[in-house]
């Protein structure tokens, strides 16, 4: 199930190169892209602040859902701010699809579990949407100010996959 | 010893002891005046990283970034929460070095070291 999500979730985030260089990815549908891989992180770390069991995965599903909203935020005041229109589109469409499968999976889990499956997750989410976010959407996007939000928050990702690694060789070593 | 020649020495004395005095009135280096430094949050860095006060010396952390943030020195200071565009201020006396993290993010890590003299 889990092999599945993830495997689901690179099918999402990867564009084909072809697709990539023949048409890139316009400013709406970065939009809605970046909109949409917060919302999926804010959802799956709520879940995870809720009903892990160990506090460590507690704490960075609460910062998942706190610094996903940050971002949010900020991607809503600055597509407000250009008048951009959020368009949804297939990379969206499946990072959504995917989010839910994702919770879905994890409602079915408990205690030690459920915490493997979310920070498993976590990390190969936080690696794809960084790749994401370098080979496709910062090199896609025209308007200056999206170009810059995405670089500003790109080390936010570096880290949360960084922070993310180390938990879940936590819990491998508590086995 | 002749009147003149105690005078003469007398008079040498008194000049090595102007001398001394201008001297030893010039010598100490007075302590610096207190001073803010700012450090800034952003990118999921502190910047600067390593920084090097006075002790009385005040440092403000503002924070740029689109998250909150801590600056946390184990055993030692703790900002809590510092929000997005919010800031906060510590005077630091004690010398030594306060290696310090964001316990929010623990990847990012920074050190303040207090340094008499210099």
């Amino acid at each position: 199930m889990k092999v599945m999500y993830v495997a689901g979730l690179m099918a999402a985030l990867t564009i084909p190169a072809a697709a990539a260089s023949a048409q890139a990815v316009t400013d709406p549908q970065i939009a809605a892209i970046v909109v949409t891989a917060n919302q999926v992180d804010i959802d799956a770390g709520k879940l995870a602040a809720a009903h892990a069991n160990n506090p460590e995965v507690k704490k960075f599903g609460e910062l998942m859902a706190a610094d996903h909203a940050g971002v949010n935020k900020s991607a809503t005041e600055l597509v407000t701010k250009l008048k951009v229109t959020p368009e949804e589109n297939a990379t969206s469409k499946a990072l959504k699809a995917g989010g839910e499968k994702n919770v879905a999976n994890l409602k079915s889990l408990k205690g030690a579990a459920f915490d493997k499956a979310y920070i498993d997750n976590e990390v190969a989410y936080h690696q794809q949407v960084l790749d994401a976010v370098d080979k496709t959407l910062i090199p896609s996007a025209s308007n200056a100010d999206l170009k810059a939000l995405l670089v500003k928050v790109r080390p936010a990702f570096v880290s949360h996959l960084e922070h993310a690694k180390h938990i879940q060789g936590t819990l491998a070593k508590g086995k | 010893m002749t009147t003149a020649g105690a005078r003469t020495i007398r008079a040498g004395v008194m000049v090595l002891g102007l001398l001394l005095l201008s001297c030893s009135r010039s010598a100490p280096v007075p302590p610096p005046q207190p001073q803010t430094h700012t450090i800034v949050i952003e990118g999921m860095r502190f910047e600067p990283a390593d920084l090097t006060v006075h002790p009385g010396d005040t440092v403000v952390w503002m924070n740029k970034d689109l998250f909150a943030h801590t600056a946390t020195a184990e055993g030692g200071f703790d900002s809590r929460q510092i929000d997005p565009g919010g800031s906060w201020r510590l005077t630091l006396q004690t010398p030594g070095d306060l290696p310090y993290i964001c316990a929010l993010h623990p990847t990012m890590k920074a050190i303040v070291r207090v340094r008499t003299g210099g």
